[in-house]
């Protein structure tokens, strides 16, 4: 758990769509059957699952605890309540924070669905080279969102190559990561360009299972490529679509290395989101009380929006 | 309908050109990461180097102390192989149990490792990091493995659990029936089968753990066992204004993972699509 | 071999930031050798600091160095990353296994404070030795009820780190009144240079700014200010002279006193824009000058005081950025020790050997071999018209943070003066 924050090649969640089908299979068995033969002894399991206990729920549990306090990290704390979710809502800047995470969790969704559903339709089939290309826009995939954000900070830099292009077309130089209303959108580009090919080989998964003969058929009865895209590809694609939005709006919604490495949640905490307020709040002003809170918040929203998403799947099941 | 057409051959013009747009970014990387101190300041920063140098690998390779970036490389393979090791050890038992027993606890069990996926860190870490420092694991490759291992335990069971569920049993119950103890039906039967779920679970896992920079940062920093990100932090941090010295270590920590996915790129690609199907 | 000059400029980036919360922002600095905690053998003891730079050039470890060949007592050292040291000393302290001597900031502005430790009882109270060192009037910055609980180290200036030898090019003196500042930036800004360069990407660079306007603009005048706010008399927001403050910030802005593209700059435009002389100012801690110096020969950096507003006083800033303290849970045997090593140093030739290693002003007041950089300021130092680092006297590391972040977007041109005092006054009362 710790580790898969905010790392784009966290699958995590994309577990969503699983679930239904791992508990169907279970409740159709007989529930007193009993085999003739053991397949393994059950304390194999017992390593796993402590270590989950204690690093998943204790620390979890531990956590949640925090958020009602108002600890500074030293000596005695007292129960507040909810004094902590209160200041949240009543501060702009974690109003600022909520509206940020939100802004780029769903531009994330929608750009990297787009962009990598529109490159895996151009690679599926026919190109030539689709194999080499498929490997390029993966690559992105599998570096580290820290060596990515440098090298992006460099592009965005003031005396930078992003400057020294767009002044070909005689445009002014911006200062694109101080600039309120550009900062944000720097960080999405950023995030999107790391993730896209993983969403890419999602679809093209998914486009792999579309029968030919099927799309040929529809092709002779006159249906033109519109139409056989929402009629044909995508009820197929359907699975990818649900495991690729679920799986970008979760990730979209912990951001923190990208936001911390380009711009430190600055200017003046235009692009600040609940991960790095949290972080913010914990490490770096010891308000653990409110920094707990503010992880408390975040956990409840991506409850929620998994929840809304396995709801979603299940009502096209 | 599927035959390449001109139109196809227009299209591969298209994305051809969208691929190097989007690898425009390693353009810059390279062409900064070659050029002399003097030319950083004195050329435009999309210009490729006049006078291509290495020199600034060769310093940031042979930094010592703090920012020995080849100790920082050799700590990030072992946590990475540690915890790889950990997890597709008790991560393949634990879910081979599972995914087999038709017990009650069973399903509560993996139930409990699905929602342990879906907990972001933040609110453990704390607790977590306090936890760890009481019991000494703050600062050593070890506490590291045993971090990493239990954080992506669920990850690990779950991947492990729908290839056992997919897997049939035929091959345990003749082994059973011919008198195999189930230990030796797993380390016998089992274990030949299940490489290639192995191999999903060793390339997220480990993708995860090498890239891992923020609870490495927490666990890590400031010890004499940092990885490859969080020394790389510290040292772009002290190199305030070398772009092209920044850019040698960022290249430098690229290179091992780079490699691997090329060599591996069919299995990466399926790992992040298998584990999804 | 360019091996040495990059690394230089190391310790400027967090010599910056020192006064600040240190989030990430890639402002970092070396790790460190972690040489564990805890129980120090009977004659020596641990120590732990904040690393700004990698190992050896660290101030602290050559410190050391120095009182272990002299009196031969060993001292365990354990150098930290500044991003997780205040969380770090605070979980050790509590567990029981924390250094014998610990490095940190005055007061309980910051994330590293000592003051909210000893609140809690976790630091040992100091001897008269100390307690003689602490400067007049910043009693409450280092110790509660007359009890001292941190040892001052070395005097930090902070003003203007000025490029002598550029602005004589260039033509322009060394700014000594506000008016004729703004008129000088319009010259430069002509000439493709600026008057100052600041890290505007990074909060605690336009903090440390302000701050350094605020000497003359608030604590010239009313130097117990931060009591009084504390007290609740005064609010940032109904304070003429944080008022005026600000505005300097904006009217600064707006002159184009800054370098191009400020609000995105890194520490990187200060290293670059002072060394290479295109910007003739940078505000920065004193002690980074004589950094800067030693890595770029034939550079000439003094340090001069902000201008004061037209009929103002000349006033700047002051202050042991650091002090030390003794866990008050180590053994009796590392107590002593440690406190042996605090009475070292506060004899007048070893704070002198500190300052030189560090490059700031001997916390025993600055004598006839004041370090040449200084000279600007002397008198200000001699006739004591400086205040400490005001955030060390705020109760939070929240209201720095607010300014800090809020000056950010003034710089950027977004928000305003009112807004920005109030929600530093938001944090204060949290």
């Amino acid at each position: 758990m710790t580790a898969t924050m905010g790392t784009p090649q966290d699958t995590g969640p994309l577990v969503r769509g699983e679930v239904p089908v791992a508990g169907g299979e279970r409740a159709a068995r007989p529930r007193r059957y009993r085999p003739l033969i053991s397949y393994g002894r059950w304390w194999w399991a017992l390593p796993a699952i402590l270590m989950v206990l204690v690093i998943h729920y204790l620390a979890t549990a531990g956590g949640a605890l925090y958020a009602f306090t108002d600890w500074t990290g030293i000596g005695d704390f007292d129960l507040v309540g909810l004094d902590n979710f209160r200041r949240i809502f009543e501060d702009p800047t974690m109003i600022g924070a909520l509206e940020n995470t939100l802004f780029l969790a769903f531009g994330f969704l929608v750009l990297t669905n787009v962009v990598g559903l529109a490159l895996a339709l151009a690679l599926n089939r026919t190109l030539k080279t689709r194999y080499l290309l498929r490997v390029l826009f993966f690559t992105p995939v599998v570096l580290s969102p820290l060596a990515v954000s440098y090298v992006w900070k460099f592009i965005f830099d003031f005396r930078g190559p992003l400057n020294t292009v767009i002044g070909w077309v005689g445009l002014e130089p911006r200062v694109w990561l101080a600039d309120p209303d550009l900062a944000l959108w720097c960080v999405l580009v950023v995030m999107a360009w790391q993730t896209t090919g993983m969403v890419m080989v999602i679809y093209l998964a998914g486009l792999a299972t579309v029968s030919p003969e099927v799309e040929e058929a529809a092709a002779l009865d006159g249906a033109g490529t519109w139409q056989r895209f929402r009629y044909v590809t995508v009820p197929s694609i359907r699975p990818s679509i649900a495991i690729a939005s679920t799986l970008m709006l979760i990730q979209g919604l912990r951001v923190f290395d990208q936001v911390m490495a380009l711009t430190g949640g600055g200017p003046a905490g235009a692009t600040e989101t609940l991960a790095t307020q949290v972080y913010k709040e914990t490490f770096a002003l010891s308000n653990f009380g409110f920094g707990a809170a503010l992880a408390l918040l975040l956990t409840l929203i991506m409850l929620v929006f998994s929840v809304l998403q396995q709801a979603a799947t299940r009502d096209r099941n | 309908m599927f035959r390449y057409t001109r139109a196809t051959a227009v299209r591969e013009g298209v994305v051809w050109c969208v691929a190097l747009l989007t690898l425009l970014p390693f353009y810059f990387l390279v062409a900064t990461a070659l050029k002399p101190d003097d030319e950083l300041l004195s050329t435009s920063t999309s210009a490729p180097p006049s006078h291509p140098t290495l020199s600034n690998f060769t310093e940031v390779l042979t930094a010592g102390g703090d920012n020995n970036i080849l100790l920082a490389l050799l700590n990030s393979v072992i946590i990475t192989v540690g915890s790889i090791a950990g997890l597709v050890a008790f991560g393949s038992l634990a879910a081979y149990v599972l995914a087999r027993t038709t017990a009650r606890w069973g399903t509560i069990t993996f139930y409990l490792f699905l929602i342990a996926i879906l907990l972001p860190t933040q609110l453990g870490l704390v607790p977590l990091y306090i936890g760890a420092r009481q019991v000494g694991l703050v600062g050593s490759l070890g506490g590291m493995i045993v971090l990493y291992v239990g954080s992506l335990m669920p990850l690990a069971v779950f991947l492990y659990a729908g290839f056992f569920r997919g897997l049939p049993r035929d091959y345990e119950e003749a082994a059973a029936l011919d008198g195999a103890s189930p230990g030796r039906v797993f380390v016998q039967v089992v274990l030949p089968l299940m490489a290639p779920a192995t191999g999903t679970v060793a390339i997220l896992t480990g993708l995860i753990v090498w890239n891992d920079f923020f609870s490495a940062l927490i666990f890590l920093g400031g010890s004499d066992n940092q990885t490859l990100p969080v020394s790389m932090y510290y040292y772009v941090g002290s190199l305030v204004s070398a772009w092209n010295k920044v850019f040698a270590i960022v290249i430098i920590s690229m290179v091992p993972i780079l490699a691997f996915y090329l060599f591996a790129q069919k299995k990466f690609i399926q790992g992040f699509a298998g584990g999804i199907k | 071999m360019t091996l040495q000059s990059p690394r230089g400029f190391r310790r400027i980036g967090t010599l910056v930031v020192i006064p600040a919360v240190s989030a990430l922002a890639l402002t970092g600095c070396g790790g460190g050798d972690d040489g564990g905690s805890g129980g120090g053998s009977a004659d020596g003891f641990t120590f732990a600091f904040e690393n700004a730079s990698g190992g050896q050039e660290n101030p602290w470890v050559k410190l050391v160095e120095k009182y272990t060949e002299e009196t031969g007592v060993d001292v365990e050292t354990n150098a930290l990353p500044p991003d997780s040291f205040g969380l770090t000393m605070r979980t050790q302290l509590q567990g029981g296994n924390a250094p014998d001597l610990m490095m940190f900031s005055p007061g309980s502005g910051q994330e590293n404070s000592a003051i909210p430790l000893a609140e809690a009882g976790y630091l040992e109270p100091l001897g008269d030795t100390s307690a003689g060192l602490v400067p007049a009037g910043s009693e409450a910055l280092f110790g509660i009820d007359g009890t001292v609980y941190a040892q001052p180290t070395s005097l930090i200036p902070v003003g203007i780190t000025w490029n002598s030898g550029a602005a004589a090019e260039a033509g322009v003196d060394a700014p000594t009144d506000f008016d004729s500042l703004i008129d000088s930036c319009g010259t430069l800004a002509d000439e493709g240079k600026s008057a100052f360069v600041i890290a505007g990407a990074v909060p605690p660079n336009p903090g440390l700014m302000t701050m350094a306007i605020s000497a003359t603009r608030v604590y010239a005048e009313t130097p117990d200010w931060n009591e009084q706010r504390a007290a609740g008399d005064v609010t940032f927001a109904d304070s003429q002279g944080w008022k005026d403050t600000l505005q300097t910030v904006v009217d600064l802005t707006e002159a184009g006193c800054f370098q191009q593209g400020a609000a995105g700059g890194g520490f990187d435009a200060i290293t670059q824009g002072i060394t290479q002389g295109t910007s003739l100012g940078a505000f920065l801690p004193g002690s980074s000058a004589n950094e800067l110096m030693n890595a770029t020969p034939g550079l000439e950096l003094e340090i001069e005081a902000f201008p004061p507003a037209a009929g103002g006083e000349p006033y700047m800033l002051a202050s042991s950025n650091y002090a030390l303290s003794i866990n008050a849970k180590a053994d009796d045997g590392a107590k002593q020790a440690a406190q042996a090593f605090l009475d070292w140093m506060a004899e007048p030739d070893n704070a002198k050997t500190f300052t030189d290693i560090q490059g700031g002003v001997p916390i025993t007041g600055p004598g006839d071999d004041l370090n040449p950089v200084y000279a600007p300021v002397a008198e200000l130092l001699e006739a004591g018209d400086y205040a400490p680092l005001p955030n060390q006297g705020w109760p939070n590391p929240g209201v720095y943070d607010a300014l800090a972040s809020g000056v950010q977007g003034l710089v950027g041109g977004q928000g305003d003066v009112q807004s920005v005092l109030e929600s530093v006054d938001q944090a204060w009362d949290q």
